[in-house]
């Protein structure tokens, strides 16, 4: 009388569960290669930029502290550059138009972050710019950045030389969640803020950007000066979004998004309970 | 030997004859009826998982340092309870999986309820005599949620330390009571000192399941008690039940049922994450992070109070804040009242104080169905109001457009829902023969190219016949011929 044919669709599932068991349990996981293991790996050794002629880099007083410092013969063709994407919007020297603000005084760093991020130039100056992928290559934004700092020199935002070997990740962690997490979420998914601003996903921010970001504070995000976060912090914070967050320990399956329990809802009564209800219409339908 | 013995218990304890009439219990075969199973067996899962997971968990906010396999957290200072957390995540072999399945199948059970009283409700399931069994599921799915929550602020992780954080105004909320009750909680001002932890877990692994089992026998008591309903349908009467006995016939198939929900459970625990706490880290009071939301099943609480306006009421010394107050605890208060008030409420509208074992159809009962509609609708756009944040990302629309949609949407739209479902049940009641098998058509062609359609011949099923009701038989394997309706099944007298 027992009816075989519900037991082998179980058992089957069964498996697969058990399947899934095996693939994702801690001693599974542990080998993983994404699991963080040493802090040096976790930082990549970070030595980026290095661009192909010879930005140097200036006389490194503590660790943290180096900048690049870009050559003279950037300014020229970085000038170049910024007559044909740029000037439009923010002048010829870089002053800021009634378009765009002025640039000048705002250093190499805070260029940097807007070009490399892809933000600038912008193509619908209505919004917040968002990042897309950046129209000039490495050498091109730095050539742009010493152009918009050659009208200002020594002022503003540095392009930091990030190496993160030597970084801390649990100080890091905390200073994020202490200072970044409220906006850009402790998963770094980024969310809505008020007023129709928006925090970005952080997993795709290069550490450069990330301190630079730290530094001049871009659009609405809040600017950290060396007194809030001084540059071994603002490294740790680096290191930890590289190695944690970018990387993070999904052990326990797909990371359904990183947005928290409305993804796990939906997935959990739409799959979970979903699929228990077909099981039901089909055994129903077999009596 | 083994037949001997069993007499012997018999003769002292006489469950025989109780056994027989569970074993000789009919169930009904229609699909729906086992959506209540797969709260059933969830809850079996969440009992196991539990037990495991209990043996790993910590429940003390005490502070030490962290000395486990996850790096980030190398010698942070962590409660115990979060160390722990972590540590049968990633130290305790498949504590992972466990943890997982634990959280998935806590989702699938507040889910599976609330499918199951769905079903009860538009179906009218509740009515005389079975008002009880649903006052009781509905005191179920209230313990479900708040055991729900209870666990869900265990790990003590950014997300949960949170929600408790709210949970403090919440109950500062409540006029003149409300201090005195936060301070009786949490022993002390928020976030107390340290009591929580250890009272939640005490609350979440003892006293509320105790209260859910006890619930359950009781529901299921009455269950077998008071019967099945039944669809209407050949054979069926509000004096009978058709269907197939628990034994054998149902037993393979709820076994079957019982390895599915946990196979479910757990296909979900292994691939798919669920609130990795490690990530969120230790929780600070002074820490937040956005996009903080609580598990679903509470998602309607949260966008409520996140829909609200910023009301107060200030008055006799006293300062009342009804933007927590009016969304957390007046707003749940009125819903579950309406959930355990409604057989009442309906019977007393409609005048109908006779006893049903015949369910409706909800096509048949065109404002039931529309208040239930209404009700779903108000607690989906509510919930969905808990994400406007993630909505506003995800859209890349204003926070604010999306607050004032959800304001403006949250009492408009289940209005509407209601006088659409009264009409569209209206028009299916009015149009003939709708749902019912129709007897195909044949189409002639004639040798002249004139078209003409026949219907064909009736078939079992097409028409509806009463059948005669049967008394019980004694023994099932001893069914005679006349008194199956089918292969497997029969018909009993209540
Ligand atoms: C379509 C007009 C437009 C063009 C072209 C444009 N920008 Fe901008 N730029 C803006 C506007 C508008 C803002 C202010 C955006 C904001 O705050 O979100 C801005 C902001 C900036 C900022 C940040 C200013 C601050 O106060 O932080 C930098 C740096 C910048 N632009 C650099 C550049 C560079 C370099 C280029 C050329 C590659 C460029 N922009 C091209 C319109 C433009
Ligand atoms: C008040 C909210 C707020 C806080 C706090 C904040 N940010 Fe931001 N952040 C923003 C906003 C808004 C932007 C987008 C700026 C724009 O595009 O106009 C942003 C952009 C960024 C970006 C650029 C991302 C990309 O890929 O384009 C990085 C990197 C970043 N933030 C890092 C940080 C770090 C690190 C911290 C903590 C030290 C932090 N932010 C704290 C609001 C915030």
């Amino acid at each position: 009388m027992f009816r075989g044919r519900y037991a082998i669709p179980a058992a089957l599932l069964a498996s697969v569960g058990i399947f899934g068991l095996m693939a994702f349990s801690p001693s599974a996981a542990q080998a993983d290669s994404t699991t963080p293991t040493t802090l040096a790996s976790a930082g990549g050794g970070y030595t980026y930029p290095t661009p192909t002629t010879s930005p140097t880099v200036s006389a490194s007083s503590g660790y943290g502290t180096a900048n690049i410092n870009l050559p003279e013969t950037f300014i020229a063709p970085g000038q170049a550059i910024f007559d044909a994407s740029c000037a439009s919007c923010h002048g010829a020297d870089a002053s800021g138009t009634s378009r765009a603000p002025n640039l000048q005084g705002l250093g190499a760093g805070t260029v940097d972050f807007w070009v490399s991020t892809g933000r600038m130039p912008l193509a619908d100056s209505s919004v917040q710019a968002t990042e897309k992928p950046p129209r000039f290559n490495r050498t091109e934004t730095l050539q742009i950045a010493a152009f918009v700092q050659s009208k200002t020199p020594g002022t503003g935002v540095p392009i930091p030389i990030v190496n993160l070997s030597a970084a801390n990740l649990e100080s890091g962690g905390s200073l994020y969640t202490l200072n970044c997490a409220a906006c850009h979420t402790i998963t770094g998914a980024g969310d809505a803020l008020a007023g129709g601003a928006y925090a970005p996903s952080l997993h795709l921010a290069t550490p450069t950007q990330i301190i630079e970001a730290i530094r001049s504070g871009p659009g609405n995000m809040p600017r950290f000066s060396e007194g809030n976060l001084t540059p071994t912090e603002a490294h740790d914070i680096a290191a930890y979004v590289h190695g944690v967050i970018q990387q993070p320990d999904d052990r326990g399956g797909f990371g359904l998004g990183g947005v928290g329990p409305v993804g796990e809802g939906f997935v959990g009564l739409l799959i979970g309970v979903g699929l228990l209800m077909l099981v039901c219409f089909w055994i129903g339908e077999r009596s | 030997m083994i037949d001997s013995s069993l007499r012997w218990v018999d003769d002292r304890l006489g469950i025989a004859k109780g056994g027989r009439t569970f074993l000789d219990k009919i169930f009904p075969d229609h699909w729906s009826f086992m959506l209540g199973e797969i709260a059933l067996y969830s809850f079996l899962v969440l009992l196991g998982t539990g037990v495991f997971l209990s043996l790993y968990y910590i429940p003390s906010a005490h502070e030490i340092v962290y000395h486990g396999s996850y790096l980030p957290l190398q010698g942070q200072k962590v409660s115990e309870a979060y160390a722990s957390s972590v540590g049968l995540s990633f130290d305790v072999k498949s504590g992972l999986l466990m943890r997982q399945a634990h959280h998935w199948a806590a989702d699938i059970f507040l889910g599976a309820i609330a499918v199951h009283m769905a079903r009860v409700f538009f179906t009218g399931a509740f009515r005389k005599p079975r008002e009880l069994n649903w006052i009781v599921g509905v005191s179920m799915l209230l313990l479900g949620i708040v055991n729900g929550f209870l666990g869900y602020s265990l790990p003590d992780d950014l997300v949960s330390g949170t929600g408790i954080r709210i949970t403090y105004s919440i109950v500062e909320s409540i006029p003149l009571v409300g201090s005195y009750l936060g301070f009786f909680l949490f022993g002390g001002n928020y976030p107390g000192n340290g009591i929580i932890i250890p009272r939640f877990f005490l609350l979440h692994v003892l006293i509320v399941p105790a209260l859910i089992i006890g619930l359950l026998a009781a529901h299921l008591g009455l269950l077998v008690k008071q019967k099945h309903t039944q669809f209407k349908g050949r054979g069926k009467t509000e004096h009978n039940v058709v269907g197939s006995p628990m034994f054998p016939t149902f037993m393979a198939k709820t076994t079957g049922f019982l390895f599915m929900t946990t196979a479910v459970t757990f296909i979900l625990a292994g691939f798919a994450q669920i609130n990795p706490i490690w990530q969120f880290g230790q929780y600070e009071p002074f820490q937040i992070s956005y996009a903080v939301q609580p598990d679903w099943y509470m998602g309607w609480l949260d966008g409520a109070l996140r829909i609200m306006p910023s009301w107060e009421f200030v008055g006799w010394g006293h300062t009342i804040p009804l933007e927590v107050l009016l969304p957390a605890v007046i707003f749940p208060g009125i819903i579950f009242n309406i959930f355990f008030a409604w057989p009442f409420i309906e019977a007393r509208h409609t005048g109908d104080l006779a006893y049903h074992n015949l369910l409706d159809r909800p096509r048949d009962r065109p404002k039931r169905t529309g208040a239930g509609a209404m009700m779903l609708m108000l607690m989906f756009m509510v919930f969905s109001a808990s994400s406007t944040d993630v909505l506003a990302n995800f859209f890349q629309i204003r926070l604010n457009s999306v607050l004032w949609f959800f304001r403006i949407a949250v009492p408009v739209i289940p209005v509407i829902t209601y006088f659409l479902t009264v009409k569209i049940c209206e028009e299916m009641a009015g149009a003939e023969g709708i749902g019912k098998r129709k007897p195909p058509n044949l189409v002639h062609r004639s040798a002249t190219g004139e078209f003409s359609t026949v219907p064909t011949e009736a078939r079992p099923g097409d028409g509806h016949e009463e059948l005669e009701a049967v008394p019980v038989p004694t023994f099932i394997d001893m069914v005679p011929a006349d008194l199956a309706t089918g292969p497997g099944i029969r018909r009993v007298m209540r």
